[in-house]
């Protein structure tokens, strides 16, 4: 009875996996078949016969989303995550731009501070051109770089003006990468790791029963004795 | 279940995808009378709107940036296109490879296009790389083929 009960509960709970499972599929699919939708829209407007496919792709390509595997909990079943490098990217980058302003006002502050205690004592017309050209150059060290990195945005394959409905299927498509393919397969490895429990607790269900029988004839013979 | 080891390296996601076979470009080495009338049979065809010209899943994928090619001599992609003259020993090797590197955590792979090495897709079970069969334009979602669903039938003793 109390292994039955196990099984049951574990039977549950695939059940409500499969049903997340065909969600999720369905999912796919919609996002799936309008991704196809509108590449085709695109390479029907697409000027002079332009295609978007595989002809424009760079070789030099980077991922920017890429994999994130965690085990979850002490069933130890994985769970996919999707980063985004560059959104990560843009928020240090952020970070950074946040720090280079404050610094910048604060060492404006400090120069003005200096510059009113050392003003007596050092001022700019006495310095030599030597002095003030490595002022200059320790000045522009201090200047935060500003280094213009190379877009990885895929839609720039084609063009910096790719047509609306290629930017309307690049949207669909991070929807399917970042939110349900994961998912999907994660719960196809839950639904593995609770196929395996089943197993387990059927095996055991089964030497119970087996042990009770065995049980039963024993007392039975006793019984004809 | 699996070690650390087995995925913390796993980062990208791979693509078996089907992609259109009729396209201008491909046809350099051909005659310029045979590049014409591909043209003109690609522009009647896209305003007929009845064959369809374009199975693009690499295409749609990649745009979400998880394509990637490895610097170096010998650059790897992360995806394989697949055309009418792919031939079935080149999506065997790859399907290979994809699941022999320790740098891909997920192999999405068209289900028609699993379809044709069903027996390499089938008799691999290993928990990482994982392989997730995906519809095309041409080919929608089959549950029938769908290995999760397989499973589901033969634990309920169908």
């Amino acid at each position: 009875m109390e292994h039955q009960e196990h099984i049951d509960s574990l039977l549950e709970r695939y059940l409500s996996l499969l049903d997340e499972y065909m969600r999720l599929r369905e999912d796919l699919s919609k996002l799936q078949s309008g991704v196809y939708q509108n590449i085709a829209r695109a390479n029907f407007t697409g000027e002079r016969g332009m295609r978007y496919g595989q002809d424009h792709y760079d070789e030099r390509m980077r991922a920017i989303r890429v994999l994130g595997i965690d085990e979850a909990g002490e069933e130890a079943v994985p769970r996919f995550t999707i980063r985004n490098l560059m959104a990560d990217a843009a928020g240090e980058g952020e970070k950074d731009d946040e720090k280079a302003e404050s610094k910048p006002e604060g060492g404006k502050a400090d120069v003005t501070l200096s510059a009113q205690g050392d003003s007596e004592a050092t001022p700019e017309a006495d310095k030599t051109p030597e002095e003030q050209d490595e002022n200059k150059a320790k000045e522009a060290e201090k200047k935060p770089k500003k280094t213009k990195k190379a877009s990885r945005n895929p839609l720039h394959w084609y063009g910096l003006l790719a047509p609306l409905p290629l930017r309307t299927a690049q949207t669909l498509s991070i929807q399917a990468v970042e939110q349900v393919i994961p998912r999907l397969v994660s719960v196809n490895a839950e639904m593995e790791h609770v196929e395996i429990e089943i197993r387990r607790a059927r095996k055991k269900r089964a030497k119970a029963a087996a042990v009770a029988d065995k049980e039963a004839l024993g007392m039975e013979a006793v019984e004809a004795r | 279940m699996s070690s650390q080891a087995d995925y913390k390296d796993r980062e990208f996601l791979a693509v078996i995808g089907d992609e259109a076979s009729h396209s201008p470009s491909q046809g350099t080495s051909r005659a310029p009378t045979q590049l014409l009338r591909d043209v003109f049979r690609i522009r009647r065809h896209r305003h007929a709107d009845a064959v369809p010209l374009a199975q693009d899943s690499v295409t749609g994928l990649l745009l979400a940036g998880i394509g990637h090619i490895t610097t170096g001599a010998e650059a790897q992609k992360n995806f394989l296109v697949v055309d009418s003259k792919t031939e079935t020993t080149a999506i065997e090797s790859a399907f290979d490879s994809f699941t022999e590197r320790k740098d891909i955590g997920i192999v999405l792979i068209n289900q028609h296009i699993a379809d044709r090495i069903r027996h390499r897709v089938d008799s691999y079970t290993a928990a990482f790389p994982t392989v997730l069969e995906i519809p095309s334009k041409d080919h929608p979602y089959d549950p029938e083929k769908d290995s999760v669903l397989r499973r589901v039938r033969r634990l309920f003793g169908e």
